[in-house]
This record gives structure tokens, C-alpha cells and sequence, in this order.
């Protein structure tokens, strides 16, 4: 079940007078590794998973499973396990023949079929579930077994389609832990589409950012969130804060001042866009009795606006006169209201920079 | 291989309450209708139960009557002799040809008609409007006219009769097919195929234990639809089959063409009911859920039966035991 998958130079067109779906993607994801493909709507995440399957041909290009080119290779030789946003349980079948649909169509008798399918409701909570119609599941327990069904054909590589999207937020981190204890009991490569960026960093290591088709950035869940590629990958992670300037001589210099930098986190002398993660941002009300830590560059700013992210607060700061907005998340318990003057630090470890 | 987390139960979901009513139920005093409207529509549902009945009750009468002279309102002699005088026309063997001829039909176009909805629905067709209104034009046609100019063509193409009469019923069976399939593929999640695959699973495999139990339902009632076209079939009879099939609607025509076998027209046009009526019955009542458990699952895929009942019945996950 821990298969390296590796996408080269992947390409999906499906009709010429249309935009590519995928463009010359190269993806590589580690075996027992879990990779979220993230993007928005039409950036050709599913089209990714499906090609990974086999269930769409490639345009051009190639898709590796531990080495071997599987592109020639129909979906069910490839050994993909693919769970969709539906669950897609055969109403015809019980939970258990569903769970042993991959044993069954294998030729292993259907006692043995039946055990093994045990071995894997057990896994995802539901043993004792197995005689049951689907048609008796919630939606989670529905995709517990949609995932225990894809998991008893032993996948080279689990593919996750959105499986979570349809579920409520509590059910939903559920689902989460139970990726988590499945990822700890047998480490299986798995992909994992989602728009859900917070999805996105609970359950997986690596992320892949997808945006029309073209691969910006794959990397760590911290590198992608602290170390954005660039600035449409900031975007897409839900950055706020983008600040026009120059990096000179190991510093940011904008209007708000000079901003320095780590050196793995900056780009060459020349223009660049300083971007820094609205909860990374430490805010402190300027007339507090603790001042600012020594050695630590604390810029002038003050509240242009409040708005209320449960609770917490989201600040929208003026700073060197209006030139320069930055956003940051304020736990709550800090007194401020708009006119406040609040002192801003950007620690250093989270400002990165991106080349304009 | 098993993984433990308190937070995540395995407890049997609560079975849903049946004693439980609801508003909108049936039987409850939102759908219930009162005083007038109850009697209007007792008087509707009377009205039209005689509007079905009514033209069968004669046929009983007179199948079993060896008289019956007017104005008595009931057979002045009862008797069988319709009977025996069915059987010598050849009623059975013309029994036995019509039920083969409709399951010879049926067998050729449920198929033909699933894949050509399949098709449609699914897009893979190049101008699927012109194509489907190809396909209905069978039923636009006047049938006297189409058979008469097709048999021309089977004439000269030297087609032999029973193989021109199970063509030409296949093409009249078709739009019937094609459209009772296309109404199942319009909700027919091909994904259900596509995840078959992924777990193993060959064409050939889906087809046989995925995609037919799932239209399974839909091509019941397209097999009967041809069934039918086969079964009540006069005019392609006679002029394509020339003669060479004679099937119980040619026995009752001609019976009926004469003076006094009311008796014998009455227990052919029974015997020429009763088949497709038991096969209706058939129809219902395996597609009827049996368990508690089906009648939920029926209701869920049948939106509007008990749609509160059936949120119910699933429990959420936030409760005790859901998960």
C-alpha cells in the first residue's frame, strides 16, 4: 500500500479550443507520504486524481508507480484506490460485500472476502456493521466504508477526491483523526484533493497547490503557508498581507521601513513583495505597560478597522501614514478599537518575500 | 491492523422509531382531506377504479356465458363452451406465440434500447436531439403506413417473415425502451463504475455486478414496455408476418369478426389481459421494499414518500451511538 507516485510533465487537454486542465505537472509524492492537492474550483484537481486512476488518459506525459510508467494501464490494474466526495456505496450490496467487492472481483473466495472486509470495518470503527444495507449508514459512516471498501483492494496509492466536502465540521475532524490513525497503522501513499485549506494542513504533510492547471508550489504544509512561491500561492492560502518594496542587502525596504530577512527566506537583491501570514503578525496596544522585547523591530501603526472572526479579530492596520495595510488576527482579551495605536512585529521567521 | 480512538464509537445506529408520525404523513391532518374534498376524492378514486374495471366485467361475464339474451342483466346459461371454442381455434399455441414474440422483442430491444439512452444521456452521441428524435419517430408514424412501405423493402430484401416481424417490432418497441432507460442514465452516477474499476474490477465485471443491478429497476420496465409492443401487436403481424405467425391478437380479430362468438371473443380478450397484468404485478411487487430497512432506503431514493422520516432515520453523527 506505499507506493512512490510520481507525475512527469503531466499535460490534460480535453478538447483543443479549450485552455489545458493540466499543464506540464510534475508531482512528486513520497511513499507513505499524504499529499493534499489544493486549488479552487476548475483548477483541475480532480481532473489530477482521475488522471492519476486512469480513469482519464493522459494528453502527454507520464505517470510512474514505484518506477514503473502506468499510463498505459486501465484504471483497475493500476492499483489506485480512488473514494469520491460520494460516497458511492453499490445500494445493491451490504456494507460488507461492499468492503469485499475488490477480494470478490479478484477471484478470493467469498468467505475469505468476507473475513478480510471485517479486518477492514474493524479499522474504520464500523465492525459489527457488515450486514447491514448502506442504505441504514449516516454520511460519515458512509464514507468510513467507502473508504475501508477502497482500502481492502490494497491500493498502491489511496486517492481521496474530496471525500470530506459533504460532511459537517464535527464529523468532518472525525474524519480527520481517522486518516491520521489509518496513515499510523499502515502508511499508505495517499493523495487527497480538497479546496479546504485547513483540511489541507490537518491531514496532510505535503501540500500541492493547483491553479488552472499548472502546479505553483508543492512543499511542506509550513513552507507553503510561511514560504509561498510566490504571490498567487499566498493568495490561494489565504494570505492578507502583500508589501511592495526592494530587498536590499538582507532586508525588506518599503514605506513601512526595513524588514529583515532570514536568507533562505529571501530573494535576490531587486524588487520583491514582502509577504507575511495575518496570524503570524504580534500586535500590541502601544499605551500597554509591556513594552516591546529588546532587539526586536516593532513598526507604528494604527487600527483602520475590526472585523470579527469568532473569537478572534481581525485588525486592518495603517502604518506609516496609510501607505502600508497590514492585516493581522488578534486573539482575544487585547482592548483595542479602530483609532487604536498598536505597535506591529513580524518575526522574523515568517516573512518571506516573493520576486515581483 | 484495528485502531483505537475513544472519540469515534462503533455503536449500531438507533433504528428509526416506526410508530413515530409525522406531519406530512400519510393519515395525519396535514395531508389528510376533510369533508368535501374527502368525498370528491373518494368519488375521483371510485370513478376512476370503475373507469378500469368496467370494460372487464362484461369480459368475465360473457366468458363463462353460453347465453345471454337482453335485457337480463346477468348470462341466462353459464357454461364453458367459449372455452372449449377458444382452444379449438388455437388459442394455446397463439398464447404461446405472442408470449415468445414479446419476449423475443423485449430480449432484442431492452438492450439495444439501454444503449442507445446510454449513449444519449451520457453525451458520447454527435447531435443527440436529431438522434433522439429519430429514435421517437416510430411512435409519430402512422403504423399502417411505415409497415406497408417496409414490407415492400423486407419483400425485396428477401427477409423471411419472422425475422422481418421481430425487426420491424424491435424499431416499434425501441423509443419505448429508449426513453423508460434514458430517465434511469439521467440519474445513473456513472462514478459507481468508475469506482468499480478502481477496486479491480473489468468492464465486463462492472457491467454485470455494478451497472445492471443498478439499472435493474428501469430495465424491468423497459423489457415490459417491448414486452407489450410484441404481445398486442395486429397490424405488423398481418402484413409483415403474411400469415406465417399467428399470435393471439390475430386469433381474437378474427374470432371477432363473426356473428356469435361473444363468448369466445370474451375469454380470448381475457386470456390476451391477463399475462401482461400478472407481469405488472410482478413488477410491483419485487420492486417493493420487504424490510424496514428497504422501505427506508425506498423512501430516500424515492424523494417525497417520508422525507422527514428518512432524516430521521439517519442519525446524526453528533448523536449517541451514530457512529
Amino acid at each position: 500500500m506505499t507506493s512512490h507516485l510520481l507525475l512527469s510533465d503531466v499535460s490534460k487537454q480535453f478538447s483543443h479550443d479549450q485552455a489545458p486542465a493540466l499543464d506540464a505537472v510534475t508531482l512528486d509524492v513520497a511513499a507513505g507520504s499524504c499529499t493534499a492537492i489544493l486549488g479552487p474550483s476548475g483548477s483541475g484537481k480532480s481532473t489530477i486524481l482521475r488522471v492519476m486512476a486512469g480513469l482519464d488518459p493522459v494528453s502527454s506525459g507520464q505517470v510512474f508507480v514505484d518506477g514503473v510508467d502506468v499510463g498505459g494501464l486501465a484504471p483497475e490494474r493500476r492499483g489506485m484506490g480512488m473514494v469520491f466526495q460520494r460516497p458511492l456505496l453499490f445500494p445493491h450490496l451490504s456494507v460488507l460485500d461492499n468492503v469485499a467487492f475488490a477480494d470478490r472481483v479478484a477471484g478470493t473466495g467469498r468467505a475469505a472476502g468476507r473475513r478480510n472486509a471485517e479486518r477492514y470495518l474493524e479499522m474504520v470503527q464500523l465492525g459489527g456493521y457488515g450486514r447491514r444495507s448502506v442504505r441504514e449508514l449516516s454520511g460519515g459512516q458512509e464514507q468510513r466504508v467507502a473508504i475501508a471498501r477502497a482500502l481492502a483492494a490494497r491500493p498502491r496509492v489511496l486517492l481521496l477526491d474530496e471525500p470530506f466536502s459533504a460532511l459537517d465540521p464535527e464529523l468532518r475532524a472525525d474524519m480527520h483523526r481517522l486518516i491520521d490513525e489509518i496513515r499510523a497503522a499502515i502508511s499508505p501513499t495517499i493523495v487527497l484533493v480538497t479546496h479546504d485549506r485547513d483540511e489541507a494542513s490537518a491531514v496532510a504533510d505535503h501540500i500541492a497547490v493547483l491553479h488552472e492547471g499548472e502546479l505553483l508550489q508543492h512543499d511542506t504544509v509550513d513552507a507553503i503557508y510561511n514560504r509561498p512561491r510566490s504571490l498567487r500561492v499566498s493568495r490561494l492560502m489565504g494570505g492578507l498581507n502583500e508589501v511592495p518594496g526592494e530587498v536590499i542587502g538582507g532586508a525588506h525596504v518599503s514605506a513601512m521601513g526595513a524588514v529583515p530577512l532570514d536568507d533562505a527566506r529571501r530573494t535576490p537583491d531587486g524588487r520583491a513583495t514582502l509577504v507575511v501570514r495575518q496570524e503570524a503578525l504580534a500586535v500590541r496596544a502601544t499605551d500597554d505597560v509591556h513594552p516591546a522585547l529588546p532587539g526586536v523591530t516593532e513598526f507604528a501603526g494604527v487600527v483602520a478597522g475590526i472585523r470579527h472572526l469568532g473569537p478572534r479579530r481581525l485588525l486592518t492596520i495603517a502604518l506609516a501614514g496609510g501607505a502600508v495595510e497590514l492585516s493581522a488576527e488578534l486573539p482575544p482579551g487585547q482592548a483595542v478599537g479602530v483609532g487604536s495605536p498598536v505597535g506591529v512585529t513580524l518575526p522574523r521567521a515568517v516573512v518571506s518575500t516573493v520576486p515581483d | 491492523m484495528s485502531i483505537h480512538a475513544s472519540s469515534l464509537s462503533a455503536q449500531p445506529a438507533p433504528t428509526p422509531s416506526g410508530g413515530l408520525r409525522l406531519p406530512g404523513d400519510p393519515g395525519t391532518r396535514l395531508t389528510d382531506s376533510r369533508g368535501a374534498r374527502r368525498a370528491g376524492r373518494v368519488l375521483a378514486a371510485t370513478l376512476l377504479g370503475a373507469w378500469f374495471v368496467a370494460p372487464l366485467l362484461p369480459l368475465a361475464l360473457w366468458a363463462f356465458a353460453d347465453r345471454w339474451s337482453f335485457p337480463s342483466v346477468l348470462p341466462t346459461a353459464w357454461g364453458t363452451s367459449g372455452v372449449e371454442s377458444a382452444i379449438a381455434q388455437g388459442a394455446v399455441p397463439a398464447l404461446w406465440r405472442s408470449i415468445a414474440l414479446g419476449l423475443v422483442v423485449a430480449a432484442i430491444a431492452t438492450p439495444l434500447g439501454a444503449m442507445a439512452a446510454r449513449a444519449l444521456t451520457l453525451g458520447t452521441v454527435r447531435w443527440p436531439r436529431i438522434v433522439g428524435l429519430i429514435l421517437l419517430a416510430p411512435v409519430a408514424l402512422p403504423p399502417f403506413a411505415a409497415v406497408m412501405g417496409l414490407n415492400v423493402v423486407l419483400l425485396r430484401a428477401y427477409v423471411p417473415p419472422l425475422v422481418g416481424l421481430v425487426l420491424v417490432l424491435v424499431v416499434i418497441a425501441l423509443p419505448y425502451t429508449t426513453f423508460a432507460m434514458r430517465v434511469a442514465y439521467a440519474a445513473h452516477d456513472v462514478r459507481y463504475e468508475e469506482e468499480a474499476r478502481t477496486l479491480g474490477a473489468s468492464p465486463w465485471r462492472v457491467l454485470w455486478l455494478v451497472h445492471i443491478p443498478l439499472v435493474a429497476p428501469a430495465l424491468a420496465r423497459a423489457a415490459f414496455l417491448a414486452f407489450l409492443v410484441g404481445w398486442s401487436d395486429y397490424v405488423v403481424t398481418v402484413i409483415i408476418g403474411g400469415g406465417a405467425v399467428v399470435s393471439l391478437p390475430l386469433v381474437i380479430a378474427s374470432s371477432a369478426a363473426g356473428i356469435g362468438n361473444d363468448s369466445t371473443v370474451a375469454i380470448l380478450s381475457l386470456a390476451a389481459v391477463v399475462p401482461p397484468l400478472a407481469l405488472l404485478a410482478v413488477l410491483a411487487f419485487a420492486g417493493r421494499p420487504r424490510t424496514h430497512a428497504q422501505r427506508v432506503a425506498f423512501a430516500e431514493v424515492h424523494p417525497g414518500s417520508h422525507p422527514i422520516r428518512v432524516a430521521l432515520a439517519r442519525p446524526h453523527p453528533a448523536e449517541p451511538g451514530a457512529r
